[in-house]
């Protein structure tokens, strides 16, 4: 009996149900693609495939989808196909149809039918419910099947009816966008293989709760591979168009990296690069490094260590959330305010590092703080146990045990400011130039308050993230100013991700080891 | 013998009394040393180098001297620095919008319309929105620039990147997620201005061209950009709230036959919802100030859509107000550009708040319920 049982739940698992929704999920996942692309034409309604034009070929595809769809969900209701379905599709997915209903029909009263407002709204109302208690009220494989079919083949005769073609424009009343077909036909395609697909995906598992359960992973990881790959091909896109400019010249022997080493000469001739600004970053960092970490350190070790859970802990700790949050255009207009009247008067480098400094504490505070809790009770014990005093104990004891958390919190704080743009703008600027700001070289001592003197920190001083900026305002030597805000960017992108690169591998590192 | 015991304690008394009268000295040099620094530089004098001097050699000298003690003044220190940073900016801040908030009042949010209920004048109207040379500043139209940017954008960030962090936590097998979850936060470092760039370089653009547009640049790609630039954080955030959920929670619902799915979704989902919320918020947060994206896509003028919901039409919000404009801003107009300054810091504070009591929550009950 369990046996027969067994043989049959194996072959059921191949059998043409499977088989039918596996290939409609197939070919919905290649049409989705394929209409994305479109939509970011990539692919154009010019391209053809298997000699047809793309277009219609997606449209093909969402009709075959379509009709298998619907035979999945009537071949189950007839007993063709072993499901085992519930009452219902449930009201989530009867209230999304109901919202599809409701676009649609608006859409179509108002800027097909030219119906008044009212008009419209009730139409779209009244399809709203209709939809909403049809779903709802059948059975699940007819419940969530029919309508999806409906939808893909609905789109697809948009389209391949030449409703939907490229020469297609609706103007909407009160926005200043027109939608062309050949952008609308590929989302239009894109959203019914996507419901199409949900379909197909519940009814290989034969509806009911593990169907609903294959429906929503699908959905779920389309997501969140669509958002990787967005993300990685932001990336991928930048590091091609910049690639190539900040590579140009570039020699391994004789060591030359034209763009890296060199300042913007406005010569022709002369490769310009960023030289000066890479230097300039640094010594942000530099100086912010030293503003903001020791302070962030010393109030983390005060707050885990020496106070008590008490009115100054909250207020400290909301004015580091708050400090956490501040934008970071606020941070410059401060600095402007305050900092850069006080430092001579004018925009400036040192101006910049301690606005970043500011802007550094709360990051390095959070993580530092974090890092000395997780610093087990056990070794501050041993060390009291064996008249250690409290304060050797955290020389000692907890700063070395919690040093690995705090230096990657320093790592992902740098990470962040060093790209930050907004701050800057108001308390440093430093355009494009030629040579790099001469830190060490420029301290001399004054007869006068203050005595020492920095003509190189009172000075503004370029940045990469600034200077990126400057690309777009100035939009500098117009020939090639592209290419250098390209390259600028990719070498930003290449410094600021490195940061959060290590940081994040040392922080993987030394969890592991804590777990270990 | 026991006159010398005597005399011992006497004199490991003396020197313990003495040792504290020197680092309550010690103490009183270096603290007036560096609020004497503090206050000459907040009135803008260079001779506030010769008490900070003073400061770092009291420092020194305690260091050697007594060193536990100084070491925790100066934690101490460190720690009040944070509050007085905050203090700071709030101050400067505000005073610097003073004139302007003084001289607009309630029109600094004002419309070009007053707005009357009943015959009484709730809010008086303002001749135009944003006059340099007449020195009227009304801050409607790039609040409502702001508004509708973030509201685009936490409509992308927030249900994909919720849905993104439901895959990363509870879908995705071990390998994929050890991968894939340090890459996410990799991926939330790409600064802004390099979306900005791409946004001002190739989609403005596309869109332009596509959507034949009757301007380049508009709220609507502000709103994706940001949206798109949001999702690390929201994806990052919000999967450390769901991997908090203790595992019994979930196995109970398991064991009592649920699927997978049911169970993120009436289990684990409402419990890590106060967590979610937090990083929705913070997105939105982030979302309301970010610069220079807004900066380097819009075209900047100063004035509502028209009409209102045209998210296609071209004009500012608070942030790329204050970046575009402070530049040749001087007096009242710098001033105006600071009372922009100042709503985006409450509005940014009370969202940080509003996460922060959130979280506080999700730990109380998580905590409560194992």
């Amino acid at each position: 009996m369990s046996h027969t049982d067994e043989s049959a739940l194996a072959a059921e698992r191949t059998g043409t149900a499977q088989r039918l929704a596996s290939a409609v999920v197939g070919v919905g996942l290649v049409t989705f693609v394929l209409s994305l692309l479109s939509v970011a034409r990539i692919l154009t309604e010019e391209t053809t495939l298997l000699g047809v034009g793309l277009y219609d070929f997606l449209a093909l595809g969402a009709l075959a989808m379509g009709v298998g769809v619907v035979v999945l969900g009537v071949g189950s209701r007839t007993g063709a196909f072993e499901t085992n379905p519930d009452d219902t599709p449930g009201l989530v997915t009867a209230a999304l149809f109901g919202v599809g209903a409701f676009v649609v029909a608006g859409l179509v009263a108002s800027q097909t039918l030219g119906l008044g407002t009212l008009g419209w709204f009730a139409l779209a109302a009244v399809s709203f419910v209709v939809a909403l208690f049809a779903v709802a009220l059948t059975p699940e494989d007819i419940g969530s099947t029919l309508p999806a079919g409906g939808v893909a083949v609905g789109a697809a005769a948009l389209v391949l009816g030449d409703v939907l073609a490229p020469g297609f424009a609706w103007e909407p009343v009160g926005f200043s966008a027109t939608f062309t077909g050949a952008m609308v036909a590929p989302l239009v395609l894109a959203v019914a293989t996507l419901v199409a697909s949900w379909a197909a995906a519940k009814a290989y598992e034969g509806y009911g709760s593990r169907g609903r359960q294959t429906g929503a992973y699908l959905l779920v990881g389309i997501n969140a591979v669509g958002i990787l790959t967005v993300l990685a091909g932001l990336l991928a896109f930048i590091a091609l168009k910049g690639v190539g400019p900040a590579t140009q010249g570039f020699s391994l022997v004789p060591f030359e990296w034209p763009f890296v080493t060199n300042g913007y000469s406005y010569q022709p001739d002369i490769v310009n690069g960023v030289y000066p600004a890479i230097v300039g970053t640094v010594w942000l960092v530099v100086g912010a490094v030293i503003t903001g970490v020791p302070v962030a350190v010393a109030a983390a070790l005060f707050l885990t260590e020496y106070a008590e859970q008490g009115r100054f802990v909250g207020a400290v700790e909301i004015a580091t959330n708050g400090l956490w949050s501040t934008p970071s255009v606020v941070y410059g207009l401060f600095g402007y305010a305050f900092l850069v009247p006080r430092l001579g008067g004018s925009t400036s480098l040192v101006s910049g590092m301690l606005v970043l400094g500011f802007m550094l504490m709360p990051l390095c505070l959070i993580t530092s703080r974090e890092a000395i809790k997780a610093v087990p009770d056990e070794y501050r014990d041993a060390s009291a146990a064996l008249g250690v005093s409290q304060w050797e104990t955290i020389r000692s004891v907890v700063l070395p045990a919690a040093l690995p958390g705090v230096l990657t919190g320093v790592i992902l704080g740098v990470g962040r400011i060093a790209g930050e743009t907004a701050p800057i703008l108001l308390v440093m600027a430093g355009g494009l130039r030629d040579d790099a700001p001469d830190v060490l070289g420029s301290f001399e001592f004054t007869s006068a308050a203050p005595y020492v003197a920095n003509d190189a920190l009172l000075q503004s001083a370029p940045a990469l993230p600034y200077q990126l900026y400057a690309t777009i305002t100035a939009g500098v030597s117009a020939e090639n100013a592209a290419e250098f805000g390209w390259a600028t960017a990719f070498v930003l992108l290449v410094v600021v991700l490195s940061f959060y690169a290590i940081g994040i591998a040392s922080r993987i590192y030394f969890r592991r080891r804590l777990n270990a | 013998m026991t006159d010398s015991s005597l005399f011992d304690r006497d004199a490991r008394v003396r020197r313990v009394v003495e040792s504290d009268r020197d680092v309550a000295a010690l103490f009183a040099v270096g603290g007036v040393c560096l609020l004497a620094a503090f206050v000459m530089f907040v009135l803008d004098s260079t001779m506030a180098v010769v008490p900070l001097v003073g400061f770092v050699a009291a420092t020194g000298y305690g260091w050697f001297a007594h060193q536990a003690e100084t070491a925790r003044a100066l934690t101490f220190l460190g720690t009040v620095s944070t509050v007085v940073v905050l203090g700071l900016i709030t101050v400067y801040v505000f005073l610097e919008a003073w004139p302007v908030l003084q001289l607009m009042g309630v029109r600094l949010f004002g419309f070009t319309d007053p707005i009357t209920v009943f015959g009484v004048t709730l809010l008086p109207g303002v001749e135009s929105y944003w006059s340099t040379s007449e020195h009227v500043y009304s801050l409607i139209p790039m609040i409502w620039g702001t508004f509708v940017t973030t509201v685009i954008a936490t409509l992308i960030a927030a249900p994909l990147g919720i849905a993104a962090a439901l895959f990363l936590a509870e879908i995705a097998p071990p390998l994929v997620r050890e991968t894939v979850k340090p890459a996410v936060e990799i991926l939330a470092g790409i600064p802004s201005i390099v979306y900005g760039y791409l946004g001002f370089v190739t989609l403005n653009t596309f869109l332009f061209t596509n959507l034949e547009m009757a301007n380049l640049g508009s709220l609507f790609l502000v709103g994706l950009v940001i949206g798109l630039m949001a999702l690390p954080t929201v994806v990052s955030v919000a999967d450390d709230a769901l991997t908090s959920v203790p595992a019994s929670m979930r196995d109970g619902a398991i064991a009592m036959g649920c699927t997978e799915w049911q169970t993120m979704k009436s289990i684990t989902l409402p419990a890590a919802l106060s967590g979610v919320s937090a990083a929705v918020l913070l997105g939105i947060g982030r979302a309301v100030g970010e610069t220079m994206a807004a900066t380097v896509i819009l075209g900047h003028s100063q004035r509502l859509p028209d009409p209102l919901q045209d998210v296609f039409d071209n004009t500012e919000t608070l942030t790329s107000l204050i970046a575009s404009q402070y530049g040749n801003a001087d007096g009242l107009h710098m001033n105006a550009l600071f009372t922009a300054g100042v709503v985006l810091f409450v509005t940014v504070l009370i969202l940080s708040v509003g996460a922060r009591r959130v979280e506080i929550r999700m730990e109380r009950k998580l905590g409560g319920g194992e």
